[in-house]
This record gives structure tokens, sequence and C-alpha cells, in this order.
């Protein structure tokens, strides 16, 4: 079965559709990173580096705290969740309707027999 | 019934007591298809609209859960009756839908069809950021399981 879902399923889309944005949650997956530390294994110039960064944060994927002059990113990988609930929802949805079309075939196999 | 889905494909598979062109129908007859696709309160199909031809577009519209209305269309890729039928599908449900590729394979034996449902490309909101997805929704996975190593 398929509900509508508007956020947080979209954001969480949306902000992992870019791939140097998949890349940086790879990266933020092994551990913290400060964002000159992310920055520095991209060939990306560091704005636009900050600009992804910005994304993630507002789908809740990346979260920041400041330790000294560093800021420091790391990985808040719940809103995720979402995504796969979602999948989940289609797998239901499609057993739900093959199951649907078994039904209606094999009664009108029976009905033409008899 | 044996899903055995990954990353962002749905695979899922049933058994048919019937042929291969019979069932090839109930899935691309207008006349058919609204009498099996969903049930009330739970996708109910009311209407669809079919041009079977390679390029030819469908549609189908009904209530959704809770009464909602919904359309799915797409466009038929491939046709190959009785044993392939490929189309696009982009619902109106989603915000931002994308479009993505359902597949049929039928296979029929001693009177028994197999129907193989593929349904891919679900999360892909560009056909270039393809890439990297299978190993990114594996892991994404291995969070949503594990939660305690969040």
């Amino acid at each position: 079965m398929v509900t509508i879902k508007r956020n947080p399923t979209n954001t969480a889309f949306r902000a992992i559709a870019d791939p140097t944005r998949r890349s940086i949650l790879s990266l933020l997956r092994g551990r913290p990173h400060t964002v000159g530390e992310i920055a520095a294994n991209f060939r990306t110039s560091r704005p636009a580096i900050s600009k992804h960064l910005r994304l993630l944060r507002s789908a809740g994927l990346v979260v920041t705290r400041k330790d000294g002059a560093a800021r420091i990113c790391s990985l808040n990988a719940k809103p995720l969740r979402a995504v796969s609930v979602w999948l989940r929802e289609y797998e239901e949805f499609w057993s739900h309707s093959l199951r649907g079309l078994k039904n209606y075939i094999e009664a009108e196999g029976q009905k033409e027999k008899n | 019934m044996n899903p055995t889905s990954a990353s962002d494909t749905i695979i899922q598979e049933i058994a048919i007591k019937a042929p291969a062109q019979r069932i090839f129908d109930a899935l691309t007859n207008p006349g058919q298809r609204t009498k099996w696709w969903g049930a009330e309160g739970r996708f109910q199909t009311t209407h669809m609209e079919s041009d079977l031809r390679p390029g030819g577009k469908w549609m189908m519209s009904g209530n959704g859960v809770g009464g909602k209305p919904f359309t799915v269309s797409g466009e038929y890729r491939q046709i190959e009756p009785p044993r392939l039928l490929v189309f696009t599908w982009l619902p109106t449900w989603q915000e931002d839908a994308i479009e993505s590729l359902v597949r049929f394979d039928l296979e029929e034996k001693n009177g028994v069809t197999t129907v193989r449902l593929t349904h891919s490309g679900l999360t892909d909101s560009s056909r270039t950021s393809h890439k990297g997805w299978p190993q990114v929704l594996t892991w994404l996975q291995g969070y949503v399981e594990w939660p305690a190593t969040l």
C-alpha cells in the first residue's frame, strides 16, 4: 500500500539525490569530520561543499557542533528511515496488487470451467 | 510470493494457474485491470486508459488510502505478448515524483505462469545520479536496521 507522505521523506530524498552529498554522508559514516577535512576530500570548491552541508543539515542528516574555531560535522541517519519505510510501503503495495491479480484470474478460470 | 528486494529495486514473484496470455490481457486491458487492482480503501483503481504500443501512454486513477484520489501514468516501453511488458510509472501522490520503471516477466510452464514484477529506479531522482545508489542504499539499510550504531 502506498500512503501519501510529504516531509521528511522528500527532503531526505532530495538530500541524497546528489552524488557529492552521498559521498559526504559516506565520509561521515566513518567518523565525524571538520568542514575543512570534508572539503579536502573533494575537488569541488569549499563554498560549494558548504552549500551541500547546509542542505544536508536542513534535511537533518548532518549535525554540526563548534569545537574552538572548527565546526565538526557528524552523521544523523535517522531521517533515512523515512526512505526505507517508503520503499517498504511500495513492496506491500505490489504484493497486494499481485495477489489481487492472482485471485481475479484464478476465479475467472473457475467460472469458465463451471 | 517471494519478495527479494534490494537497494532501490523491488522484485516480487507470484505463480498463477492460468496461461500467460490471460495474465497479459488482465494487465493491459483497461476493463480488466480495474477489476483486480486494489480494493476499497486500498488503492482501488476505478479507471484506466491504455494505448498499447511502444511509446503509447497509459494511466490509471482511483481512490487511495482514506479515499484520497490518485493517478499514475506512464508510457509503454516494451510490449512482447505474452512474455514481457515494460512501462514507465509516474505517481501523483509523491511530491517531486520521479519516473520509475515497471517490468512484468511472464513465464508459463505446465499451465502455471510465474509473474515476476520488477520496479526499478524508485529513488533515482535523475538519470545521471544513478551510479552509486546500490551501495548507498545498502548502508542506509544497515543504519535503519541497527539503530544502536547511530
